[in-house]
Order: structure tokens, then sequence, then C-alpha cells
């Protein structure tokens, strides 16, 4: 995994810096950073968000994935100066801070939506996308969302069920606006 | 987890077999689950490699000053740095730590570099000069055999081979760019003469990656006396054992650290990162050393083995199967890794499911310069499985029969023999045949509009070869178990499994049992996660070790409680009496030990007895079957291909985990049909890997999922694991791409040998078959 080792906030002072302000996971942050630092390399080992899986670093796997302004995006793929102003969201803010697991996390735990692990924090950053896209997504939609990401172990079944059923227990958790 | 109330187990449900989520899910689920990848030490420097532009070169000279020279670089390997360190691989030792005289494919490690970061790393590699003189090269395993092709070892490296049964043997280093040789023959030689059908067909198979997510990693604190790792390894024990031998180490000097695996589908055996980032960090003073590959390295690193089939069988009229005869040839690459091992499982199991009189079958494993073959989920089975299924569908046609029916006919019962000397069959084959085919509805099947359905079944000798392992339960004064062995996690689920079986023994909450963290010092020996043994072999030395607490703790209780021992029951950390009253044990702990109380301990242990009449020196735990059924549409304008309905079953024998069990059939599945339509590692003419990396290396994602795929768990119970339990996770993907070659058939009449079945394959098939047809 290349430049892995890389914390953003040690860089040389030879390389020209850009200044960041985003959210992460709820909270304001403050940084600068290389330009050339990606997102991957800002979170894992700038943030010290380690949830933030890096695999294939060509935009193709998807494990790092996390939702920028609600959209899945690869962190290896994008410059951090891109999420300048925006809301970056990570595995790490999707328990609430009492340890309580989120819809999607209790899914994926309950129909065994993973294996090794290695995508599930990617495979969880999409479909929390996918249910603020549209909450009640049918097996198609879901398959077409799930498709951007890869997952070696699963055989995926497994990860389409968990994804059904985080919708249905998203829905539960909000029993008057399911009713109306 | 910590101040949550002390969860207990639900009275009268046993544990093993519940649909539980399983042990490591919250972890996963949070993102908080180590890797090796997420390792990190005080002062840890990044190693990076340069590779081999050639795919077979001598090494004139190396000029690595300027690198070393590099303001932030601690280290420089080359072959000057690794005189008097030993190579390593599986019975023939050929691998070095970096190339030596000559690089022998693309991607070889000429040398490698640590540094303060990886930038750094990289930026000294491009520093380092290295002249080659071109070598002649080979890349066909076919090829490679002829005496005229170049030699890729001039000098033989040290090859050793076990001592095998009845009819099987083996010869390291038996012919030109041949690393290793094993022959199976049983039964007379004269049983040809009552064939009254004699088939000879050929196939070929493509290699895959495997492709897991993680990439191969470790972080190493060296110096000449001492090494510790952490490493992305299936087997720490026999990482140990390679790693005291490569570095000439004693074993007790070397602690192998094991977290999680980020999936690893046999490639994570033996060394990878390790052997350089241990010399790296002997040459920087003993700081940490992290190499952890880049996707593009780990294609450069270890592949599946390609391979040609050649197939032979007799039969009488009525389609009784009578001989056979296989000459196999695995593409083992430039270096030996485990091919050995591949070969010998490629040979012994080409007679399939079925009965023979007659069997006689060669696998070499061939020397190219391609990359590295070892092992890799299905081990030669899926291989051999290919060729052997196929043939029996191209005989089916050849003889007017249906295909199913043939292998209704030929398919072995329960019980019945293998090969002499062998496990009994342990699952009812025919039964399973049956409920793939019916789930899909091959019987009643409308072949209207280029449809068709093919349903084929694989097996495999289960839980390794004569393997032993270990296994240590603690519980301490208030009742929390510690599970202590060697099995790696790396997704099938083994840790919670084990962690089951633990709560079902001393009836506790799974949630109880911690599985400890594996280091080679403190865990209990193993000999590797592989060969689907986690819970036949490994699951039985757990569950004796549980046993034994169980046993250890009713002895105290009877004396101590003053209790009748025969008729006390341990549940939840309380002992129940014969009338049912509960007695807490932790107080009686307390009292009698005092301080801190006490913990109760004990160790398990399994193997399977040998056997010299065994062909592979002891008779396999388990056999591991995987059935498919499969339909197909086909475009016969075009060769596409569309999956309609995918079946696949697999026998856990009983259940220790439903989602586990699962996920393994459906995953090993999927390994299967990619193989089948689409996933191949692509070489050129002149043996560069054209799709070597992520971005062009195609595996399966949902949307190649057909709509319609199901998993079926048989629980026949006849396994010899813990409670009748068999390993699962490499079965499921045997059966796959035969099915998916026989529903083409079925649909248009064409008849595949090679894989992947890609349209334009599909397109030529039919075609052969339409002009066949306009002929006859
Ligand atoms: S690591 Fe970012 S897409 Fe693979
Ligand atoms: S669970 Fe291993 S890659 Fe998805």
């Amino acid at each position: 995994m290349s430049l892995d080792s890389q914390d953003p906030r040690a860089a040389g002072s030879d390389e020209p810096t850009v200044e960041l302000e985003f959210e992460l996971n709820g909270s304001v942050e403050k940084q600068a950073v290389p330009t050339s630092t990606t997102v991957l390399d800002l979170l894992r080992n700038g943030f010290g968000k380690r949830g933030v899986r890096s695999s294939c670093e060509r935009s193709v796997c998807g494990a790092c994935t996390v939702l920028v302004d609600d959209l899945p995006v690869a962190a290896c793929s994008t410059f951090a100066f891109d999420i300048d102003g925006t809301r970056v969201e990570t595995v790490e803010g999707l328990a609430a801070h009492d340890g309580t697991l989120s819809a999607q996390q209790r899914a994926f735990r309950e129909c065994g939506g993973f294996q090794c692990g290695f995508c599930t924090s990617g495979m969880l950053m999409l479909t929390t996308g996918l249910l603020r896209a549209n909450p009640q997504p049918d097996r198609e939609e879901i398959r077409e969302w799930i498709s951007s990401n890869t997952c070696r172990c699963t055989g995926y079944e497994m990860i389409l069920e968990s994804v059904e059923r985080a919708a249905e227990l998203a829905r539960e958790r909000e029993p008057d606006e399911e009713s109306s | 987890m910590t101040d949550a109330a002390t969860p207990v187990a639900i009275a009268d449900q046993p544990i093993v077999g519940r649909n539980l989520p399983r042990l490591d899910a919250t972890a996963k689920v949070t993102g908080r689950a180590v890797y090796t990848v997420d390792v990190e030490k005080p002062g840890m420097l990044h190693a990076k490699v340069l590779r081999s532009p050639h795919a077979h070169a001598r090494i004139l000279s190396i000029d690595a000053s300027a690198a070393r020279s590099m303001a932030g670089v601690t280290a420089v390997v080359t072959r000057d740095e690794i005189q008097g360190l030993n190579c390593y691989g599986t019975y023939v030792k050929d691998q070095p730590i970096v190339a030596s005289d000559s690089v022998r494919y693309v991607g070889d490690v000429v040398a490698a570099v640590a540094a303060e970061d990886e930038r750094t790393a990289f930026a000294a590699l491009d520093l380092i000069r290295v002249s080659y003189e071109l070598l002649p090269a080979v890349f066909d395993p076919q090829a490679a055999l002829d005496p005229s092709a170049p030699l890729i070892f001039p000098e033989e490296p040290f090859a050793a081979f076990p001592d095998y049964g009845d009819g099987a043997s083996g010869t390291a280093l038996s012919g030109h760019n041949v690393s290793y040789e094993f022959r199976y023959q049983t039964g007379p030689e004269n049983a040809w003469t009552e064939c009254d059908y004699i088939f000879e067909d050929t196939f070929t198979f493509s290699r895959m990656n495997h492709m897991h997510l993680e990439p191969f990693a470790t972080v190493a604190v060296a110096t000449s006396e001492e090494i510790e790792v952490w490493t992305s390894t299936q087997s720490p024990f026999p990482m140990r054992q390679e790693l005291a031998k490569i570095f000439g180490l004693a074993e007790n000097r070397i602690r192998v650290n094991v977290p999680l695996l980020g999936g690893a589908f046999g490639a994570k055996n033996g060394p990878k990162t390790e052997p350089i980032a241990i010399r790296l960090s002997q040459l920087s003073g003993g700081r940490p050393v992290r190499y952890s590959m880049a996707t593009e390295e780990v294609f450069l690193t270890l592949s599946q083995h390609d391979a040609v089939l050649t197939v032979k069988s007799g039969l009488k009229a009525d389609g009784e199967f009578v001989a056979r005869q296989s000459r196999v040839l695995l593409n083992g690459g430039a270096y030996a890794d485990a091919s050995p091992l591949v070969a010998e499982k490629a040979g012994y199991r080409m007679p399939g499911a079925y009965r023979w009189k007659r069997i006689d079958s060669v696998c070499q494993a061939v020397i190219t310069n391609t990359v590295p073959a070892g092992a890799f989920r299905g081990f030669g089975a899926t291989q051999a499985t290919w060729a052997s299924e196929r043939q029996v569908d191209l005989i089916a046609e050849r003889l007017g029969l249906d295909p199913l029916e043939l292998r209704l006919k030929n398919v072995k019962n329960l019980g019945e023999d293998f090969v002499p000397g062998e496990t009994p069959i342990d699952s009812d084959l025919k039964h399973g045949l049956n409920l793939v085919a019916d789930a899909i509805g091959y019987r009643n099947r409308d072949r209207s509009g280029n449809r068709g359905m093919g349903v084929a079944i694989g097996l495999k000798d289960g839980g390794g070869v004569n393997k032993p392992a270990q296994a240590r339960v603690k519980v301490t004064a208030n009742g929390d178990v510690v599970l202590n062995c060697g099995l790696t996690e790396m997704g099938q689920g083994g840790h919670s499994a084990l962690c089951q079986i633990v709560a079902e023994v001393l009836a506790c909450d799974p949630q109880r049992v911690k599985y400890a963290p594996i280091d080679t010092d403190n865990t209990p020996f193993d000999q590797g996660t592989n060969a689907s043994s986690g819970i036949a072999v490994m699951g039985q030395a757990v569950l004796q070790a549980a046993e034994r607490v169980r046993n250890s703790v009713l002895d105290f209780a009877a004396e101590n409680m003053d209790l009748d021992r025969e008729s006390i029951r341990l549940v939840n950390w309380q002992i129940i009496d014969s009338d049912g009253k509960t007695h807490p044990l932790s107080p009686h702990i307390m009292h009698s030990f005092g301080g801190t109380g006490f913990e109760f301990t004990a160790d398990g242990y399994f193997k399977v007895r040998g056997s010299l009449r065994a062909p592979l020196e002891a008779p396999c735990v388990f056999w591991e079957i995987g059935w498919a059924a499969a339909e197909v549409s086909v475009d016969p304008e075009t060769g596409k291909v569309e999956l309609l309905q995918l079946v696949v079953s697999g026998d856990a024998g009983k259940v220790v985990n439903k989602l586990g069990c699962r996920g393994q059939d459906e995953g090993a599945a999927v390994f299967g049909l990619a193989q089948a339509l689409f996933e191949e590692m692509r070489y050129n003419d002149d043996g560069q890997l054209l799709n070597a990396e992520a971005l062009l290396y195609r595996v399966p994602l949902a949307e190649d999922i057909p709509r319609r795929f199901s998993s079926i768990t048989q629980e026949q119970g006849h396994g010899a694991g813990p409670f009748g339990a068999k390993g699962m996770g490499e079965g499921g993907m045997l059966p796959i791409a035969p099915a998916i070659a026989q529903a083409i058939a079925d649909a248009t009449g064409g008849q595949l040998t090679s894989l992947p079945m890609t349209p334009e394959r599909v397109y030529n098939a039919v075609r052969v078959a339409q002009a066949h047809q306009r002929r006859g």
C-alpha cells in the first residue's frame, strides 16, 4: 500500500500546502496539508481513521469509500483539497457515541454481510449513501449501487440481503414516518 | 462491552448450529478490526522493492551505492546482503529473498530499500542500477518440458519429498524444468481390456489471482539474534519454521504475531513480505520495518496454477466407468512455492466422485518464467474437477446419455472407498446431486430459447495431510473464557465457530469466550489454516480442551461442594445438581484458592491416525464436496452467456454457524463463476502480464451474480469434526465451471474445453457444434 506512511501533517516544508476546513463525522476540522495529499492519507494517517481501508488505490475496489456530502467517494482517488468545505463521514461515525450500532451496522452484523471485513467499511458507507438517496431501494437498485465496490469473500448475496435489512431497520426506527 | 451485564446462555438452546452473528461482527462493522496493514510501531521504517522488468535474465551487476547514501535511507538489500541465507519453498527450496544469480519472471524481486517514508524508499529504488544479460524465456508448461527449452534452474535446488503410501510416489526435479512429479496408480492394469469405449480429451485451465483485498504485509523488528514479525500469514508455525531456516536461527528466537487477515484464499501461506522486512530491519539497527505491497505487487507475487489436463477414460457399453488415466501439467511459475503439494492433490483427485477399477494418474509441476503459482482455493481440485467433470459430459454426449444419469450411475456411495487405504466417502453424493438438480428444475427443464442446464460435482480430501492441531482453553475464577489456538481468521469465521464450540461445551454465552491473539510464543502449535481444516481438525482439539476444562471444573465442584460428580452439570458458571439446585462457582473458587482465585486450564490435541496404506501419508479427515447446478441462456450470434440460475451446495456435516457456512459456499461459488466466465490473468507472448492490476483485472461484482443464486447447506452428519462437522469453503468452487459448461452445451451443443468461457470461445464452440449437426 503505497504512501500509507505519509502523515500529511508532517509534510516537508518544500511542498506547497493547502488549508482545509471540513466536517469529519460531525466535528469541524482545520488542517494544512500538502496539495498532493489524498483523502485516504488524510483520514488514515492524519486523523487515525483506520476503519477507512485501502486496497487497490485505483478507484476500483471501493474499500476506501467514504461519504462526502452524502455521496460515496473513493478516498484513495480524491485529493484532500477537494473536500474543503464539505461534510465527510467515515465508518467511525456510524455508531452513536454510546456505541449503539446504526441500522446499517446492525443489519450487516445480523445478516452476515461480511467475512474478512476488509470491504465492510466501504460497503457500509455505500449503504448509508444509498439509503439517504432512497430509503426504500429495490434489489435491482441495491445491486447496481453495490456493484461499485468489490467484495472477494461473500459472494454478494448476503451483502444484498444486509442492505435490504438495513433499509427495513432504518424504517422501523421511524415508525411515524412509516405509518404516515 | 466492558460494563455490559454478563451475558448468559439461553437455557436449553444449543449454541452450535444457531444463526448467531459472528463474534467478530461488531469489530468489523465499526471499522475497529485490526489487520496487519494497520500495525504501527514507533520509529517504523518503510520498505519498497525493485522488481525485474525481464522474464529471464542473468544479473551481471547491481550498483546500489547512490541509493545507500540517500538521506532517509537506512538499508538496501541486494544479493550481497543475503549471503549465507537460505532459499525457501515447500519441498523444493528454490526461492531466494532477492534474486541472486538471475531473475526468473517479470516482477522477480532484485533489491529492497528501507527508508523513513515510502516516498524516499521509492526514490531510492530509482537510483539502483542493475545490468542484465537477457536469457531466453519459456512461459508455457508444455514448451518448458522440451529439452531444448531454457533451463530455469541450471543448478538443482535443495529438494525433499514425503513418504507416500500404497500406489503413490513423488519425485522432485524429475525432468527438464519439472519441480515435482506426483504419480498414483491403483487397480489392475488389464481393466482397460474390459472397456467397450475409450475416450481421450484434453482440457486447459486458466490462471486466477487471489486478489484478497488486504495485500501482503509485514512489520518486522529484527536483529541477527532475534526476530519478531506481525504479518498476514495463514500459517504462523510453518512461517516460524521457514524463517528459522532462512535466517539460520533457533525457532524460539523467532516470534510470529498474526492479526486479522483481509482475505487469503491460499495466498498467505509461505513467505511473502516477511524475509525482506526482516532483513531490512536487521540492517537498520533493529528498527521496525513495514513492508506492505501494493495490489500490483500482489499480482506479481503469487497466483493459481494454469494447467493442461489430458484425461483418458474407459467404460462399458452401458455407461459403467472402468478405468481412467490422466496426465496433468501445472504451470508452477518461476519458483516452486507450494506447487509440489498442488501437484500431489491435482493428481490424486483425478478419479473425481466416481467408481473406477483402475486409476493411473501423473501430475507434473512445471517451472516457467511466469509469476509463481501456489496454494489457491480448491488446491489442485479445481483443475482436476474441470477436466474430470467436463469429460463426463463429453462422454455422455457421445453415448447419447443424460449427463446427470451417467453421474448417478457411477458416483460413489456413502461409505465406499475413494481409493484403497483412504477414508471412505462421508457424504451421500447422489442425494446432493439430486438436490441441486431438483432445485433448478433440471429434469423438467425448458430448453427453448437457447437455454440449458448442467449439473456437476467436485470433491477434495479435506483437513490437511497428517495434520496435528493443539488448543488451550482457560477459564477465570469468574467464568470468563480465553481460547488459545493458532487458527487464523481470514474471513471464514473460524474464530467465531471455535468460540461457539467452547461455549457449547461450557454452556455459556459465546460472547464470554475470547479468541486470544495469535503469537507463536504463546499459542499452542498448529500446522496452519488451510485445507478447510479449521472446524474438523482444530475444532476437535478445541472441543477436547473445552471438555477437559469442564471436567476439571466439575471435579473441583464435586469435591468442594460435596456433590455427586456424576449427576452435576455446568451451566453459566454455576453448578446444577441432580435436584436442579444451582451453586455459583466463583465464591467456592475464591474460598479454595484465595487471592485472585484460580484459572482452570486444559489443552486439547487432535491428529488423524496415520496409516502406511494411505496413499498420502494419512487418510484424509473428511471429504469436502461441492455440488452445483446452473442454467444459462446463450446468444449463439455473439457467444454471450447469461447465467440465469446457480445453485451450490456443500455438506457441513453439522452446522456450527449457519451464516458462516452459507457465506463460505456462496463466496466459493462466485470464485468459480468468475473463473468459468471471465476472470483470468492474461500474458502476452513476452511473458508480460497484461492485466496485473485492479483496473484491468476483472473480479466479480454484485451485478455479475445471477438473479437466482442460492446455496443449500446440507447437514448429512458424517463429518469427523466436533458434532459431526466438516470443513467448508473450497468445495463450493469446484463444480461451478463444469456445471456452467454443461449448461452451455445443453443449450447450444457447443462443448467447451478451455477456461474462461469467453464469448469468443463460446461462439466458436457453437459454430463447431452446428457444423457437426449439418454434417450429421
Ligand atoms: S482503495 Fe480506493 S477504490 Fe480501492
Ligand atoms: S468480506 Fe472480505 S472482501 Fe468483503
